[in-house]
């Protein structure tokens, strides 16, 4: 971020106008996906605000009811921590879209809180208390953009000290509660469109190849996650067939079992 | 003096191409990612929320790499490539999960950027694939950012 800056300042406006005299890329029309199976880099997973977004063009959408608050039970195993963290990120973006600002201010303390719980604190401390002054300021651009960096920062630390499987729980605890709240909605009110964003089938098998290289993390949750997840692959992973009302509820089932496990102490 | 000139003058180039060697090698992934979000920054201003996380690496002269994401339909994404090798040029493209090309016409690629745009029609796999073209250098760091609305 700090050579973005110094970047920034010498050259946006240069940069600034590229897509205006920038020639039209040439590409092939079709390629066989089937010969990048060998180049092919991880997934980048999607933050629950970019399915967020998505669900509001659907229509209106009572963030305020999905709002959760509750600070929950304090953990001593780092998996659970970590997918406790990715979880209550969630929370905060679920807070933005309600616009709850005492929410997200308790939500920036117990990210931090949490961070200091696996170690990873020192990262997270400037960015829980930018969440907080957003928050005060209700600049919910700028609180949206603070959760990312925190998931960011959190994900970056446990990977400079060789943490990369709490790296990939903090991923998976936030997506879990974003397809929670999802489903959720869609089942709330019905429509085909918005039970398609369920259909993120290679983003599960991601999720369920990484469980799989965790052994070390024998916890009843995360086999719970494990179990889970294979009920809820043939459910989403259904090609270009629609996702049934049907399929939706026992997604949200299985979601909601499973986010309480995240929150609740064995 | 004339001797003195001589080795001061040989003593300086070697300071120069030393630290023109010590920057090349120092070189990286988060030179690159500087520049791909360079390029994200007037989609900003457009409501684009460019994501923290990016993918990088290093690639020689007419290699690619995939990366898969998942989009949503009902958003739009820009996905920006950057390298910090001036004279390099890079390409990004965007396919489903068929291998067709998916991408907007408005899509731009200008030497070391370039810059892919898609409405998704479905949810679900996408395949960027990032190209460094040409380049001056045996490998070129890239580092692809993306952002939606």
């Amino acid at each position: 971020m700090i050579l973005f800056s110094k970047h920034l300042k010498l050259s946006v406006a240069a940069v600034g106008g590229l897509a205006l005299c920038a020639h039209g890329a040439q590409a092939p029309q079709h390629i066989n996906i089937n010969q990048l199976s060998t180049t092919v880099e991880d997934v980048v997973v999607p933050l629950p605000n970019e399915i967020f977004g998505a669900l509001n063009k659907l229509g209106a959408v009572n963030w305020k009811e999905h709002v959760r608050s509750d600070k929950g039970p304090n953990f001593t195993e780092r998996p659970r921590i970590a997918l406790l963290l990715g979880a209550v990120i969630a929370d905060g973006f679920i807070a933005v879209q309600a616009e709850d600002a005492p929410t997200v201010k308790d939500i920036g303390q117990r990210v931090l809180a949490l961070a200091k719980g696996i170690g990873v604190g020192n990262s997270i401390t400037p960015h829980a208390k930018a969440i907080i002054e957003a928050a005060d300021k209700r600049n919910w651009e700028n609180v949206r953009q603070e959760l990312d960096r925190t998931q960011n920062s959190v994900q970056q630390a446990m990977n400079e000290v060789h943490d990369e499987k709490l790296s990939q729980l903090v991923s998976l605890g936030g997506w879990l509660r974003g397809t929670e709240v999802l489903t959720s909605v869609v089942k709330q009110h019905f429509s085909t469109d918005g039970a398609e964003l369920l259909h993120q089938p290679d983003l599960l098998a991601y999720f369920q190849t990484r469980l799989k290289s965790m052994p070390e993390f024998n916890l009843p949750i995360i086999h719970q996650i494990q179990e889970a997840l294979g009920e809820v692959k043939p459910l989403i992973d259904v090609g270009n067939a629609h996702i049934p009302a049907e399929s939706v509820k026992k997604v949200n089932e299985i979601t909601t079992r499973l986010g309480t496990g995240i929150v609740t102490r064995d | 003096m004339n001797g003195f000139a001589k080795i001061l003058f040989r003593t300086s180039s070697v300071l120069v191409a030393f630290v023109i060697m010590q920057r090349a090698s120092f070189a990286s992934v988060d030179d690159a990612q500087s520049f791909a979000l360079q390029a994200a920054e007037p989609y900003v201003k457009q409501g684009f929320q460019v994501r923290e996380d990016y993918w990088g690496g290093d690639l020689a002269s007419g290699e690619k790499k995939a990366v898969r994401q998942q989009l949503f339909k009902g958003n739009e994404y820009w996905f920006w490539l950057g390298t910090e090798v001036d004279r390099a040029k890079v390409s990004v493209h965007i396919y489903d999960s068929d291998g067709k090309l998916a991408e907007e016409p408005d899509s731009w690629e200008k030497g070391h950027f370039a810059a892919a745009h898609i409405i998704p029609k479905t949810t679900g796999s996408y395949f960027i694939i990032v190209s460094v073209e040409e380049s001056p250098e045996e490998r070129t760091h890239w580092a692809l950012v993306y952002g939606f609305r």
